[in-house]
């Protein structure tokens, strides 16, 4: 079992590092909102409490939305390998359903986190300042999100009928979780009716504990915002493997 | 000995659709076994069934004595399913997919390598093993995907369409190697399969339209059933032969490009009987034996065309045939 799993994840690393176009495009994506965004309202931008920089301050709004991004295609990649076959193969192989969410779910975070490792380490060339030490300790609390991101994304591919659905879950699923999280303005402050909606968003503990880590500035404990992370992990884990036991071929 | 697989009143509806309508038979330990039947007949539907990638609405299927909505994962060891569109991994390697079917299907780890090299060497790809499967041509995908399903040694496989969009010498290559294969490992195949002249490499054949079997027999025994010859004749009066034919023997004729042609017993016998009869002249006569369409056309009254694709990637493929055509 453990066996399968490895041999599963591994084909989703192997691919990931031999095709360096999703890393190429993750890091472009990174840096338009980091070079246009943060040095284009860094001078008329003023960060209320701790007194960072606007492109320090986004930086760990952005390392959150790589995982976001990276980790969501991951998943929404058996769509593409329902429609053109691998997925088959592997559904008539002896391998119980649970573990090739697993693999799915562990490999769909860790490239994530490759993704946002390189972003962080090359943030410095624009200006970025961050606790580098923190930003270590923030990675397994991305990890964590990445796997909740990767198992909502299955659910979504396991409901979806073709890859023409993409474009939906871009706008409908990615883009709301991200500009209503935190990732790009402090959560103090915003209209109530907005702040409602951010506080229900996992998104948004995870910005603000990855923040809290890396420059300092943060709305919520660190315990809570792990326990957040962890619970939603945990439940749309459990349901990403009913929805993918239930999705026939 | 048991049956290898053994299918009982089976029925599968898509909502008001009724795909499969009652199907039943069984196939023996080592035998060929092939569908045929028009795209939409139910035969894609019934081997996703007998692969345990779709429930049955009712009826039983049992592979090796096993029940495949039962114990579903019992029967995933014990075959192996090549599909109608590849279900490769095209961005690994020949070698890399076939070490990931050899773990999901628990081959020993000390057996993986000899049996990955056997099985490619097999098929003759070993000298690509290396290569990334997405340079590999139709036929060459088609082989390794061959090769995959041997490495954890099958009782059955399945193959849905197996040579369906390859050219006819890599259809004929295709064939050694499942002959081959059963030769060598005493694997029973399941086939399905639109071409007449595939269907000829097995042992018995089901007929299969809207959804059941019309008719179950080895192909020698389908073509003896039409019981008749088609004879083509090549004349410059085919309305004078069409009326001598009717007046004198009772027969119909289709008229056909340069002459007509008719269906009688015994055809060989009857051409003698003809020639010597006074009759308008002929340029040319021939007999044949009735092929496997000509039993379709008897059963169905329809002819077996590629008509309706049953999926985009069918669609696909019928859209790039069309345009090399």
């Amino acid at each position: 079992m453990i066996e399968v799993v490895y041999a599963l994840w591994r084909r989703d690393m192997i691919k990931f590092l031999r095709d360096r176009r999703q890393l190429v495009t993750s890091l472009s994506r990174s840096f338009i909102w980091l070079l246009a965004f943060g040095l284009g309202l860094r001078s008329s931008v003023r960060i209320p409490a701790g007194g960072a920089d606007y492109v320090s301050f986004l930086v760990p709004g952005l390392a959150a939305m790589t995982v976001l991004f990276g980790s969501m295609f991951a998943a929404i990649s058996i769509v593409w390998e329902r429609e053109f076959g691998f997925l088959k193969e592997l559904l008539v192989a002896p391998v119980p359903r649970g573990a090739i969410v697993a693999a799915k779910i562990l490999a769909g975070s860790a490239t994530a986190l490759i993704e946002t490792v390189v972003m962080l380490l090359l943030s410095p060339l624009v200006g970025a300042r961050f606790n580098p030490l923190g930003a270590l300790a923030s990675l397994p609390l991305l990890v964590l999100f990445g796997m909740t991101v990767n198992a909502l994304g299955i659910i979504v591919a396991a409901r979806m009928k073709s890859f023409e659905g993409f474009g939906a879950v871009v706008n409908f699923v990615i883009q709301p979780v991200f500009f209503l999280s935190g990732a790009l303005y402090p959560i103090a402050g915003l209209p109530r009716g907005l702040r409602a909606i951010v506080l229900v968003n996992p998104m948004t503990y995870v910005v603000d504990a990855v923040r809290g880590l890396c420059i300092g500035h943060h709305a919520f404990p660190l315990l809570l915002s792990t326990a957040v992370v962890v619970v939603s992990a945990l439940i749309l884990a459990a349901l990403a493997t009913r929805s993918f036991s239930r999705m026939e071929a | 000995m048991t049956a290898a697989i053994e299918v009982v009143d089976l029925k599968k509806s898509y909502d008001a659709v009724e795909a499969v309508r009652g199907i039943g038979f069984t196939v023996g330990s080592g035998e060929i076994f092939g569908f045929l039947g028009p795209n939409g007949a139910g035969k894609t539907t019934t081997i996703k069934i007998l692969c345990t990638l779709l429930q049955a609405t009712s009826g039983t299927a049992r592979l090796a004595g096993l029940d495949v909505a039962a114990s579903p994962n019992e029967v995933r060891r014990r075959i192996g399913v090549i599909f109608q569109d590849p279900a490769l991994d095209d961005r690994l390697t020949a070698e890399e997919n076939l070490m990931l079917h050899a773990v999901a299907y628990r081959v020993p780890r000390a057996e993986r390598h000899a049996r990955i090299d056997e099985s490619l060497q097999f098929v003759d790809l070993f000298d690509r093993r290396k290569d990334l499967t997405r340079t590999f041509s139709g036929g060459m995908k088609r082989r390794l995907e061959i090769a995959r399903g041997l490495v954890h040694r099958p009782d059955i496989l399945f193959l849905d369409e197996p040579t369906t969009g390859l050219d006819p010498q890599t259809r004929a290559r295709t064939w050694e190697v499942l002959r081959g294969l059963r030769e060598k490992y005493g694997t029973t195949l399941f086939l399905t399969t639109h071409y007449m002249d595939e269907a000829e490499n097995c042992d018995r054949i089901a007929i299969v339209d809207h959804g059941t079997i019309v008719a179950l027999d080895t192909p020698a025994a389908l073509k003896q059933r039409v019981g008749k010859d088609l004879v083509a004749a090549r004349t410059a009066d085919p309305a004078g032969l069409s009326r001598l034919l009717s007046e004198k023997y009772g027969l119909a004729s289709t008229p056909a490009d340069g002459g007509l042609t008719f269906l009688v017993e015994q055809g060989d016998a009857f051409i003698v009987k003809l020639l010597t009869t006074d009759r308008p002249p002929l340029e040319g006569i021939s007999v044949r034996r009735p092929t496997l369409d000509d039993v379709f056309l008897s059963l169905t009254g329809r002819q077996i065309r590629a008509e309706g694709a049953e999926g985009t990637a069918a669609k696909i493929r019928a859209m790039v045939r069309r345009r090399a055509g």
